[in-house]
């Protein structure tokens, strides 16, 4: 139980460093052109969608609590 | 970071020819050249499609009398099991898309190979290694539960079951690979000029083929490694008991396993493409049609794969939908058929052995085709499924439309791969042996399987007192598969004596339109010299070559040449 | 600007860079075939998908299917997947996926000591992550093991293909990071290393998906 609080607020705290982090590359990456750009910048959003999901994993908020 | 202040100098990157390879090793062994991987395809190809063809000879002596004692039944399993695998991985798709697509697609869109030629010879290798694991199962008992292999069966039959699937996912990994390499070449690599409505039909053809390999093997590689994790450490994904479903290989399989049928048959149908117009000297119909057909036979062919599962305890609601896409699928082959009819009305037509193989084709498929629209009804289907009526169906399509396409386009680009002609004589002969062979085995199956007769019985005694023709016809199709086998090996024997002392066959011996007939035959290794700029499509024999900058320069009416003529040749050039 | 390797001595590749950064010359071959590299790496990455969907299929196919899920063994139900520590392991792979944008934004920018403390880091960050998977298979709940049930041979299989597919990842960037100090790769002629990050990325995203299927559904 303990080792759980520990982890959920390393994640809660990790996922918003990395997800700020995460968008704030991809604000600098919008102007960018080319096939290899538009990858990065899908995939980079997609990472921040990812954050998001931990965030809201670790505060309990998604997830399937029936049991 | 690189910033461009002058234009790229496409000059120097198009004209880049790497040094010629030295060795026999690097020539002819581990060769990066499309061209004599190609060769490897094929030879490869032709010696399974030997080991799978006496496969199925053994079965037809099997099923000369309705309980055959000709064969242990578990080794008649294991032989309906190993000619389908062979035949469809080893031969089909090393045949038609390996060594056609290699051979003629990148000479048709003017490029020197294809993209990745490493990966290409990889492709290649991976089909001999996949032979050696399939046919290493022979010594622990091939594996016996069809070419389908469902679970739980396929997981009961011991290892061989185990080594099919791990050599089926060699293969996949080749055609996938294969797929990716095509689909960059043909969008990267075409000659200036060559614009995608300009592409001949048979590059078409193969870039949607390429779609498939690339996305549908893929599936295949997933089933079938869920199926070795099933065989080897009793993953329970398809054990109902604990919460696995059988079904689920069925969707796996098949959801790769139909698209595999349009695999085979888009590379045919742009090699009919090819000859059509340039044995009745005249443009095809319906380009645009054509071409964007076979992108949509490629995109609708994932959306039909449990046409193959109505029996299978699918829900019915489920099964209206799948019967009214395939039956929509038959529309865009329907348009190819017609255009293909409507491009030999009113022509010249000059029946060679490629345009004889061609005709027959469009005959043979259209029969198959339909009796695969009668399948797709669900009623039907509810009847037909697992009768000789399917393996009659498929037999059409597969043997009187991949694999006679595949011989027309043989006898067609021959020529072109090694500068001598084959002989027309024994190449009619063989087209005959051929198609009265393929009738012969395959029409009575219709009948036999509307009477109820079930593929896969090593004996069917019972269906035999019902129904006491059977013996017959059964022994009728086993005398005329053997028509087939004389035609294979007068092609075999046909290429031997041309490719030693055949005629010169020259640059363009039927007098076509597409790049690759306006280089020399056989190609040099780098083919194009200079590449050359294409200004329109290629099939109008009115107009002169829409090409420039070729390396030499042809006749701008091309006809046929002398050694293929019956007659002399006419002074006035033909279409003018 | 210096144009140093990493430990200091003077590199030919880095001059080079340097050179055509200051007179615009593009390397047309080179521009065409990175051209080739990066679609055939995108379809390639797009086949890829397709593998990952068609095993999150059967798990979709096998789950609708079931009376219950987790489903139910020797008459107890297997426990659920341990979020809180899915959901740590998650955020060390997706901080792996910045630092190593990082790293190429170092490498474009010719910072090779920056470039080298980021790659190390996103490859130490990808080995925490196959270590914290190792813990999640060695400490599954009880009842969840590969040939058990349906849900055991889904989890297992999925995220063992996704960890091979980290471990892939792991043993490319270690690659790319003796080549790239080796001289490989300059200021403008660094393909492998878009393809490395891009890879990467790829895999960041195809963990979201599994966390979402396995842990929070």
């Amino acid at each position: 139980m303990d080792i759980a609080i520990v982890e959920r607020g390393i994640a809660l705290i990790a996922s918003i460093i990395v997800g700020a982090t995460a968008s704030w590359q991809l604000k600098n990456e919008l102007s960018t052109r080319g096939l290899d750009a538009t990858a990065t910048k899908v995939l980079l959003g997609l990472l921040v969608i990812g954050c998001f999901v931990v965030f809201f994993a670790s505060i309990n908020v998604l997830g399937n609590f029936a049991s | 970071m690189s910033v461009t202040a002058h234009p790229i100098d496409l000059h120097e990157a198009h004209d880049h020819i790497h040094p010629a390879p030295q060795g026999f090793i690097a020539k002819y062994v581990f060769s990066i050249d499309h061209k004599v991987i190609a060769m490897q395809y094929f030879v490869t190809g032709l010696l399974f499609m030997l080991v799978g063809g006496s496969f199925a000879e053994l079965i037809r002596l099997q099923l000369w009398n309705p309980k055959g004692t000709f064969m242990e039944y578990h080794t008649y399993n294991q032989m309906f099991t190993m000619h389908g695998t062979v035949m469809v991985w080893l031969v089909l798709i090393p045949l038609v898309t390996g060594s056609l697509g290699n051979l003629i697609m990148p000479l048709q869109i003017g490029a020197r190979d294809v993209a990745f030629p490493w990966l290409n010879m990889l492709s290649f290798w991976l089909i001999p290694v996949s032979g050696l694991i399939l046919f290493s199962s022979f010594f622990v008992g091939a594996p016996s539960s069809g070419w389908t292999e469902y679970p739980p069966i396929s997981i009961q039959q011991g290892p061989g079951g185990a080594l099919w699937s791990l050599s089926i996912i060699v293969v996949g990994i080749s055609s996938t690979l294969t797929g990716l390499n095509f689909i960059v070449t043909i969008f990267k690599m075409r000659a200036p000029g060559m614009t995608w409505t300009r592409m001949p039909l048979f590059t078409w053809a193969t870039f949607s083929t390429a779609i498939l390999n690339l996305f549908a093997t893929v599936a295949l590689s997933a089933a079938l490694l869920a199926l070795f994790f099933a065989q080897v450490f009793d993953v329970p994904f398809f054990d109902a008991a604990r919460g696995g479903s059988p079904l689920l290989y069925e969707h796996m399989f098949w959801f790769y396993s139909h698209p595999a049928v349009y695999i085979f048959i888009l590379p045919a149908f742009g090699v009919i493409s090819e000859i059509l117009p340039t044995f009745a000297r005249k443009t095809i119909f319906g380009y645009k049609m054509i071409a964007f057909s076979s992108l949509a036979i490629a995109v609708l062919g994932f959306t039909v794969w449990a046409h193959h599962m109505f029996p299978s305890g699918i829900a019915p609601w489920l099964q209206i939908p799948f019967m009214v896409l395939t039956y929509l699928i038959g529309i865009p082959t329907g348009i190819k058929i017609f255009s293909w009819m409507a491009t030999l009305w009113g022509g010249r037509i000059q029946f060679t052995t490629p345009m004889l193989y061609a005709t027959a084709f469009i005959g043979t498929f259209s029969f198959g085709g339909i009796t695969g629209i009668y399948l797709a009804c669900v009623p039907v289907d509810l009847h037909e499924h697992g009768s000789y009526f399917v393996v009659g169906h498929f037999h059409y399509v597969v043997a009187g439309g991949a694999v006679a396409a595949f011989f027309a386009g043989l006898y067609y680009w021959f020529p072109k791969a090694t500068g001598r002609l084959l002989n027309e004589r024994l190449g009619k002969l063989g087209f005959w042996l051929f198609f009265i062979g393929l009738t012969g085995t395959f029409l009575p199956m219709h009948w036999l399987g509307l009477e109820g007769m079930p593929r896969r019985y090593a004996s069917y005694e019972t269906f035999a007192k019902a129904f006491p023709d059977a013996v017959f016809w059964n022994r009728f199709e086993s005398v005329f598969s053997f028509f087939m086998v004389a035609s294979v090996g007068l092609i075999a024997f046909n290429i031997f004596t041309a490719i030693r002392s055949g005629r010169k066959a020259g640059n363009n011996p039927w007098g076509a339109r597409t790049l690759e007939w306006m280089i020399s035959s056989p190609p040099p290794y780098y083919n194009f010299k200079k590449i050359p700029i294409v200004l329109d499509r290629p099939y109008d024999f009115t107009a002169p070559l829409p090409y420039l900058n070729l390396d030499e320069e042809p006749d701008p009416y091309p006809v046929p040449s002398e050694a293929v003529l019956e007659r002399p040749r006419v002074a006035v050039p033909v279409g003018a | 600007m210096a144009v140093e390797s990493t430990f200091g001595q003077p590199s030919p590749l880095l001059e080079r860079a340097a050179v055509e950064a200051r007179y615009h010359n593009v390397d047309a071959l080179y521009e065409e075939t990175r051209d080739m590299r990066l679609f055939g790496f995108i379809l390639f990455l797009l086949a890829d998908c397709v593998l990952f969907s068609s095993f999150i299929f059967a798990y979709l196919f096998l789950r609708a299917s079931a009376p219950t899920w987790p489903p139910v063994v020797n008459g107890t139900q297997i426990g659920r997947l341990d979020v809180a520590f899915g959901a740590l392991n998650s955020i060390v792979l997706f901080g792996s996926g910045v630092t190593m944008h990082f790293a190429l934004e170092s490498w474009k920018n010719l910072k090779t000591r920056a470039f080298n403390v980021w790659i190390v880091t996103t490859t130490l960050l990808g080995i925490a992550f196959l270590l914290g998977q190792a813990h999640e298979y060695t400490s599954a709940p009880a009842g969840l093991t590969w040939s058990g049930n349906a849900f055991g041979a889904t989890y297992f299989t999925l995220t063992g293909l996704h960890g091979f597919h980290v471990f892939a990842g792991v043993c490319y960037l270690i690659v790319l990071t003796i080549q790239a100090n080796r001289g490989v790769y300059t200021g403008s002629k660094y393909f492998g290393l878009t393809a490395g990050t891009l890879y990467w990325h790829f895999v960041d995203v195809i963990w979201v998906l599994l966390f979402v299927l396995f842990y929070l559904w």
